[in-house]
């Protein structure tokens, strides 16, 4: 397979820009791991983070560990809440950094909207949720090989870097013994004899 | 029992009885888009529903990761093809954070930043309209609402060269100033609007078939709503005032008055209600930037991330060579990670931007209110009649390109 073009203008730089400026924006910013991420998440959520606005992964390829599962979380009043009782509420960004190959506890018991959300960071990243009820592809067909927002995944599919031709157009023209490239009048005819005479 | 792989899988171990199995879509006229919902009747009645979505995934997260800064924004827009302007309105934002030149974007582009995305709610709002009106059997307000879509797409026309996607905006300001006529128009069409109101308002509003379709029908506690972290008018139809342009005012959005509707009854005619109120509103914000607008450049003066004006390349050797260097291979942006967030028409829109301090944005993950809107169907359906579904849908308002990106 030829390298992403995502590849090459990083090199083996080592990657983490959420560690090097960690507060641009008003979130409150905490960094877990994946073993303490479902207790506090549901500490967070007893404390008044009722909704989680977010799961989203990110791939730093050669960090370690490899992943970020980020999860927004907002508080809002439980129930019905005017502008001036919602006010400015309390936004925060739980980051879980997570290898390849390990699953992550599932949130949706906790929050319901995290249902599709896993299952988003499942299809595009790999990332397997443990006790999900439904863990499977969302956005990509089932039948789909590999987790096209991973890094190393080539940006039009495996294998696909170039514009495909066609099946049948490669086989005539390798039948016909003409390069792939084009595909000769001649070639074409004799192809077609050679058809005809096998299926006659 | 397996419950999952396959479309059909997640039916398996549903209870048994008189149940039967009926897939909407994914060509279905009245899902608006691409949606195919497995549903489990019994009778009339829905027992259980499940959205498959993904039909209209292009990967546009991953092709932003693959373009520059400023060409991301320009495969972000199609993601909510129906308000373009709000996506990059959110981008610009973020990626303006992270340059960290919020406080220098001129007043002007700030304020006809906000003006457009106003305007945008309420074209959105109308393609809502007019096609939550045939859902219901009622051709005519179609008509009039495209109408009025018609008049703001052609400000968009006017003002970015393109009536759906015009990569208007830019980070650190506007691609070029509003032309000549565009405020005669705009005027036009402030007083033409609560005239315009009137008449769809007229039409469906107090139409005893409508009442009766969605009054009491998919109601949605304000518990649940959050608990499935529904945002913007589904969230105010249960009477949870959270609205971003409050909450978290960007772009100028504290120097404006305006109300943010909310209905306690959480049904769909509240949800309904409430779009209508805020089309107002919207159109009350648009009066207000109008009578404000002020005079002055409308992108950064800052040749690191602006291409420099035209007339300046001709005559300086530097400010050609930082054309040349942006229109190259862009600009960069310090290594960092944030979240920005807009109220687009649908919602809470945000996108989670992080950068290696690259000139391509190392991951652009969005937050998208549709999404997170149409999941809570498999709880809104339940007990509805079949009839009812796209009722349930329709006042979801989802946008596919969102959805599934």
């Amino acid at each position: 397979m030829p390298p992403s073009p995502q590849a090459p203008p990083l090199g083996n730089r080592a990657l983490d820009p959420t560690a090097v400026r960690p507060a641009i924006d008003d979130a409150l910013i905490e960094r877990i791991e994946p073993s303490a991420l479902r207790s506090r998440l549901q500490a967070l959520r007893g404390d008044g983070f009722t909704v989680l606005l977010d799961i989203g992964g990110v791939d730093y390829l050669d960090r370690k560990p490899r992943f970020d599962v980020v999860y927004h979380l907002l508080k809002l009043p439980a129930t019905v809440a005017s502008v001036a009782a919602i006010g400015t509420p309390v936004r925060m960004r739980v980051l879980c950094g997570i290898d390849d190959g390990i699953a992550l506890p599932t949130v949706s018991d906790i929050w319901p909207s995290a249902n599709w959300a896993e299952r988003e960071v499942y299809d595009l990243f790999g990332i397997t949720f443990e006790g999900h009820p439904d863990l499977r592809r969302i956005q990509m067909p089932a039948d789909w090989e590999g987790h096209p927002l991973r890094k190393d995944y080539p940006l039009r599919g495996p294998g696909l870097e170039k514009t495909p031709r066609p099946d049948f157009a490669l086989k005539s023209n390798v039948l016909a013994g003409t390069p792939p490239s084009g595909k000769t009048a001649a070639a074409l005819a004799r192809q077609i004899a050679k058809i005809r005479g096998q299926s006659s | 029992m397996t419950t999952t792989h396959g479309p059909l899988g997640v039916m398996e171990g549903a209870t048994s009885g008189n149940q039967m199995v009926l897939s909407m879509g994914p060509q279905h006229p009245s899902t608006h888009g691409v949606l195919q919902v497995l549903t489990e009747i019994e009778g009339e009645v829905i027992t259980k529903a499940d959205p498959e979505i993904g039909y209209l995934h292009t990967g546009i997260e991953k092709s932003a990761e693959n373009l520059f800064w400023s060409q991301a924004s320009t495969v972000i827009e199609r993601m909510d093809y129906l308000s373009p302007l709000t996506n990059a309105m959110c981008y610009v934002l973020g990626v303006e954070k992270l340059l960290g030149i919020t406080d220098r974007i001129p007043e002007r582009a700030q304020q006809l930043r906000v003006l457009l995305c106003e305007l945008s709610r309420i074209a959105s709002h109308c393609v809502w309209l007019g096609t939550g009106g045939i859902d219901l059997g009622a051709i005519s307000p179609f008509f009039y609402a495209f109408d009025m879509r018609e008049n703001i797409l052609d400000l968009f026309e006017a003002s970015g060269g393109a009536r759906m996607h015009p990569n208007y905006l830019r980070v650190g300001g506007l691609r070029d100033d509003i032309p000549h006529g565009f405020l005669d128009r705009l005027d036009d069409l402030i007083k033409k609007f609560p005239g315009r109101m009137r008449e769809l308002r007229r039409l469906l509003q107090n139409n005893p078939i409508v009442q009766d379709r969605m009054i009491d029908v998919a109601v949605l506690e304000p518990e649940e709503a959050l608990a499935w972290n529904v945002s913007g008018p589904v969230l105010r139809g249960s009477g949870i005032a959270y609205d971003v342009r409050k909450a978290f005012p960007y772009s100028g959005y504290e120097k404006y008055e305006f109300d943010v509707p909310t209905r306690t009854e959480g049904d769909a005619y509240a949800r309904f209600l409430v779009r209508l109120d805020e089309m107002d509103e919207a159109m009350r914000i648009v009066a207000q930037v109008r009578k404000q607008l002020v005079q002055g450049p409308v992108m950064i003066d800052d040749t690191k991330v602006a291409p420099p004006p035209k007339e300046a390349i001709a005559l300086s050797m530097e400010a050609l060579i930082h054309h040349f260097k942006i229109v190259s291979e862009g600009f960069r942006v310090p290594p960092g990670d944030v979240y920005q967030a807009v109220e687009g028409p649908r919602g809470e829109l945000g996108y989670y931007i992080v950068s290696n301090g690259e000139n391509r944005p190392w991951r652009v993950r969005t937050r998208p209110p549709s999404m997170y809107n149409l999941q809570v169907l498999k709880k809104l359906a339940i007990g509805e009649l079949i009839a009812d579904m796209v009722v349930c849908i329709g006042s979801l308002d989802p946008v596919f390109g969102e959805v599934d990106r």
